[in-house]
């Protein structure tokens, strides 16, 4: 071995050593700083169009029954109780649920939008997870992207006839993966690599935080599914009222 | 350029020493409040954050200062992406919440931290190539593939790890310093629509209270033995966060009646301190970014 490689390869065991030590499995927010400034302009516009739509029909909704505001208010501080609660893991390294997924399952992806770039600032301000200006790729992949598959996966197993928990398990976790996956694509549009370009970059990103987000995956999936039931169990009428359970069923 | 690098793997280096440091410190202090009873425990980073705001002796600086001198630092940052530029604010933005904001460096240290463990494993992604020849000036030999980087590559990386943090501290020098609610009045002045204000607004409170719910549910669910093992605690986990769902929306309810019974009619209006806006203040920050929006070209 010479004495770079000896070098390169003492790197790598301190950063083995690093990722040992900090387990934290966060829904992935891209830092403040950390995208060119291109690329915090390009998401922000892309994201407008959704955010628009989600706003006017948040908007209908209020005008039509001013009641609602606070049931959506809650439903925005939920979705956020939800993501920083610790998830209770075997070697108490801290993971959350993004909670996006069930909120797109219980309250529709519209107004999961503009509930999700809410959350996100009140995440970069209060938890100091994400910042300004990664808000707008942020709100893409966890807030627009991540709840609209989860969504679409739910209504489409309610077609399918799949049974209901594991449409929900299918959603939440499909959901969460697919927010990963976004994620990596928009690292690595903003770092592509040498000498494979942006696809060699996407595949690179999505290999090392693959430990981290695919477990997360599955668990948000079964613990959505395990709120689910307990919601089932205790508060039909609420459901009823989220439009969740169609009256007359069950 | 030699300098660029030095300086960067010092930084670095500082950075997993404190991380290292700060970690035994967080598990020293988990294992305490373990001790202690669940009711001290329903703090996390984030409480501490809005608590230091509210703390923060630099407070009653008038928070549309703030809230623009913070932006304007972070897109000075990643316009600029100058090393010197990027210490330069790390530095300021430690003195300002430290010595003017009165807030511990070791608290400081530890919600710069919350965001190292991404910055570190996004950068090394970028550093490193995967190929089956070696092609970079350092390769590592891994069986089928040898894991390589250039010299280039590693400057470009530790770079980008001194942009993030300045840009990171320069969020965290407002965020520690302003009220939530502060912010959300300056999103108002901004433009921002009513609708989306409001719901900001109800939405911070709304935070509190269902904390405050979990935590209380937390409790009770810990005395019954619900986190005995892993199976019990994520049942207890799903059945807190259902029922939850459901005290919010019974909350939400009342909070509407309440809200109507003191006439609410669309708009939430809050009493806010009116803070002057110090003009040696505001000159010198404003001399601060002609002075670093200049300094690349002083330097070269």
């Amino acid at each position: 071995m010479s004495k770079n490689q000896k070098r390169v390869l003492k790197l790598a065991i301190v950063f083995a050593v690093m990722f040992g030590i900090t387990p934290a499995a966060n829904a992935m927010h891209i830092m403040e700083g950390y995208l060119p400034p291109k690329y915090c302009i390009i998401w922000g516009a892309i994201c407008l169009p959704f955010l628009v739509a989600g706003y006017f029909s948040l908007k209908k909704t209020i005008s039509e029954n001013r009641k609602s505001i606070t049931i959506i208010a809650m439903a925005g501080a939920f979705i956020f109780v939800i993501s920083s609660l610790k998830i209770p893991s075997v070697t108490g390294s801290c993971s959350h649920m993004t909670g996006t997924g069930l909120g797109a399952i219980l309250f529709g992806a519209g107004a999961v939008s503009i509930l999700g770039i809410i959350v996100l600032i009140f995440q970069a301000i209060l938890l100091a997870h994400g910042g300004l200006t990664s808000l707008g790729a942020n709100t893409f992949s966890m807030a627009i992207a991540g709840p609209l598959v989860s969504f679409g996966i739910y209504k489409l197993c309610q077609k399918l006839k799949v049974h209901r928990h594991v449409g929900i398990f299918l959603a939440a976790a499909i959901g969460d993966l697919f927010t990963y996956c976004v994620t990596s694509i928009q690292l690595a549009l903003a770092y592509p690599s040498e000498t494979g370009g942006i696809a060699a970059s996407a595949v690179k990103f999505l290999a090392v935080f693959a430990p981290t987000q695919v477990p997360l995956a599955i668990i948000e999936g079964i613990l959505s599914v395990v709120i689910i039931i307990g919601l089932e169990t205790y508060a039909k009428s609420e459901l009823t009222g989220l439009g969740f359970i169609k009256a007359g069923e069950k | 350029m030699v300098k660029n690098v030095i300086l960067s793997v010092i930084f670095l280096v500082a950075l997993i020493l404190i991380l290292l440091k700060e970690r035994k410190y967080c598990l020293r202090k988990c294992r305490a409040n373990n001790h202690q009873h669940g009711a001290s425990h329903k703090h996390g980073e984030w409480i501490s954050i809005d608590f230091y705001s509210y703390a923060s002796q630099i407070r009653g600086w008038n928070p549309v200062f703030k809230v623009s001198f913070a932006v304007a630092l972070v897109i000075l940052c990643i316009v600029l992406d100058n090393p010197y530029v990027s210490l330069i604010v790390i530095i300021a933005m430690a003195y300002l919440t430290i010595v003017r904001g009165g807030l511990a460096a070791r608290e400081y240290l530890s919600v710069l931290m919350i965001p190292a463990a991404f910055i570190i494993i996004s950068i090394f992604t970028i550093v490193i190539d995967i190929s089956k020849e070696p092609a970079g000036h350092f390769n590592l030999h891994m069986g089928f593939f040898y894991i390589f980087t250039f010299k280039a590559k590693l400057e470009q990386g530790l770079l980008l790890m001194l942009k993030v943090f300045a840009a990171v501290s320069a969020l965290q020098m407002m965020t520690l310093s302003t009220p939530s609610s502060e912010i959300i009045y300056v999103l108002r002045r901004s433009h921002i629509p009513k609708l989306i204000v409001e719901l900001m607004n109800m939405i911070y409170r709304f935070i509190f209270i269902l904390l405050d719910v979990s935590a209380k549910m937390k409790n009770s669910a810990l005395s019954r033995h619900g986190y005995c093992d892993l199976k019990t605690s994520w049942h207890t986990f799903g059945r807190i966060a259902g029922n939850m769902l459901v005290i919010s929306l019974k909350k939400a309810n009342a909070y509407y009646d309440a809200m109507e019974a003191r006439c609410y009619d669309g708009e939430l209006v809050f009493f806010e301190e009116y803070k002057k806006i110090d003009k040696k203040l505001v000159i010198s920050s404003v001399g601060f970014l002609i002075f670093l929006s200049i300094f690349p070209w002083i330097t070269i």
